[in-house]
């Protein structure tokens, strides 16, 4: 669906794109990740044709990227980028005519869209008095209007409760189970976890990392991560190093790989003669692969 | 069929956002009915004209001169800033709009609010007995090309200088008010010293008054206009050329997620 291939660019000296390489497949979560800065805006910018590459190829959908391109990609951008007096249903028929739907298929498409991001009954009532996750559902719907093969999901969920972040995942699940693919950038690994079937992490204009969680997971020789509370560090740090446990810090948190998975009396016999007031276990998870991508 | 159908779409959207902030259709309506009665009334006393006569005289300046001014030039302005403001420009540029469908979609919408204080102007007018004297179809185009020029002025103020909206207001006081009065839109030309009548010349503000003074209160047919007609007419025309150069180069930069 989405094939992006040695992707640069730069502005001025700033090189924001470096080789940048991603394959999306038809019907795929794909979560692009990395920090601030990492050049996930400007991939969407050149995805939806507002900037120009310098070098590389680009395909959606098999065209290359152009204006004729735009009517395959639907963009929900971070902000709700509305129009506050209108209605929901107005601001979905708005769009939906900019994208050349005719009149039968506005009001098809402006139904089915309010129904999936569950806006029905709010469909006559003005943007300026929806909540803030009801927004945020709307400004997706407009994303699907024209029956886009591409959405772009650009932090959908961030600021967010999370009774509305719990509805607007059940929402992405939603196009996936319609074959929609989608290509979901967030700071929420936790989300990403939940919803990508694979997740790329950008790190200074380049893919370093690409795959599904499992073989991500791959990526750090650990069963489990045991963070351990205690007053005395340097101790734990260096039984921990005498048992072969490699240590990183997430945060405040002092956390150690098991190579091997241990049960929690053994875990805690481990760290026997060291003040610890606290031990938490978990799987590997992604915030693990990412600091270790990102900061490694 | 594409340009049309998003002209459409961004004219109806604007006129209805504009339908739903009753308080600012109804400022634009009280706006130049209120400066039509007040110039009514002064040109009747001070003039020693019948009530007719004086909003005959009056009528032309107010719509040209005050009513399309502030819709349309403010109006433009501040479509563009709101669409600032709120983003919704993002949305446009990463939908296959064009720009140009969206330039005449401000400019329908705009035509069409022109329209409408035009028909309200001349019913109020009439309403005291005056008529409009010359060709209907001449006073159409000379507002026609003075809403064209306010909007293609409002292009140029609202995508070059104005970033928030309580820009708007000042900018629109800034280069408007010397030039409404300039132009004889609420004190007669006909009472300037000689040496500011001079200056007055290159205010096209003066130019539409005049060249719609003349149809509509004298009378007068093209040829009698028509130095005031050619100076709108390239007006017009330059301001679209610079108002789309700006909404181009603003496209340029802020073109960006």
């Amino acid at each position: 669906m989405l094939h992006i291939k040695r992707l640069s660019k730069s502005f001025g000296k700033r090189q924001v794109l470096q080789d940048l390489t991603l394959h999306v497949r038809p019907g795929e979560i794909y979560g692009l990740l990395g920090p601030n800065g990492a050049g996930k805006t400007t991939t969407i910018n050149i995805l939806c044709n507002l900037v120009k590459e310098d070098r590389g190829e680009i395909t959606i959908n098999k065209q290359p990227v152009s204006e004729a391109t735009k009517s395959l990609i639907g963009v929900a951008p971070q902000e709700n980028l509305l129009y506050k007096s209108l209605t929901c249903a107005e601001n979905l028929d708005f769009f939906a005519r900019i994208y050349g739907l005719s009149k039968q298929q506005r009001w098809e498409q402006v139904q089915v869209c309010l129904e999936a991001v569950n806006l029905v009954d709010r469909a006559k009532s003005p943007v300026e008095t929806l909540s803030g996750g009801m927004k945020r559902r709307l400004n997706i719907a407009v994303a699907l209007v024209h029956l886009p093969k591409l959405v772009i999901l650009d932090e959908p969920t961030t600021g967010l409760d999370i009774e509305a972040r719990y509805e607007i995942w059940e929402l992405i699940r939603n196009l996936k189970k319609q074959g929609i693919t989608v290509l979901l950038t967030t700071h929420l690994l936790d989300e990403a976890e939940r919803l990508c079937d694979k997740i790329g992490i950008i790190k200074d204009g380049r893919i370093v990392v690409e795959g599904s969680l499992s073989a991500l997971r791959e990526l750090i020789p650990a069963q489990e991560v045991v963070v351990v509370q205690t007053r005395d560090e340097e101790s734990a740090i260096a039984r921990g190093k005498q048992l072969g446990f490699t240590h990183r810090r997430y945060g405040n948190d002092l956390a150690f790989w098991l190579p091997e998975p241990l049960e929690l009396k053994e875990i805690i016999a481990c760290f026997d003669g060291i003040a610890v007031d606290a031990i938490a276990r978990s799987p590997v998870r992604l915030e693990h692969i990412y600091v270790e991508v990102t900061q490694g | 069929m594409k340009y049309w159908r998003e002209t459409l779409a961004v004219a109806q959207r604007i006129l209805i956002e504009l339908l739903r902030r009753r308080r600012s259709l109804v400022f634009w309506t009280i706006f130049p009915v209120s400066i039509l009665i007040i110039n009514g009334f002064i040109v009747a006393e001070r003039a020693q004209l019948s009530m007719a006569e004086a909003f005959e005289y009056a009528a032309p300046s107010t719509l040209v001169g005050a009513a399309l001014f502030f819709s349309c030039l403010g109006g433009s302005v501040a479509t563009v800033v709101a669409e600032r403001e709120q983003q919704t420009l993002k949305r446009l540029f990463i939908s296959p709009l064009s720009g140009t469908s969206y330039f005449l979609g401000i400019f329908v919408a705009h035509t069409c609010i022109g329209i409408g204080q035009t028909l309200l102007v001349y019913t109020i007018a009439a309403f005291w007995g005056a008529k409009f004297q010359g060709s209907i179809l001449l006073g159409g185009v000379i507002i026609l090309l003075s809403i064209i020029s306010y909007v293609g002025v409002g292009f140029v103020l609202g995508t070059q200088f104005a970033r928030r909206t309580e820009d708007v207001n000042a900018l629109v006081a800034a280069f408007g008010v010397p030039l409404l009065i300039l132009g004889g839109a609420f004190v007669p030309s006909f009472v300037f010293p000689k040496t500011l009548l001079d200056i007055a010349k290159f205010n096209p503000v003066y130019h539409m008054v005049k060249a719609l003074s003349g149809v509509s209160d004298e009378g007068k047919k093209f040829a009698d206009i028509e130095l005031h007609f050619w100076f709108l007419y390239v007006f017009a025309i330059l301001m679209v050329v610079a108002g789309w150069l700006s909404y181009r180069r603003m496209l340029s930069v802020e073109r960006r997620l």
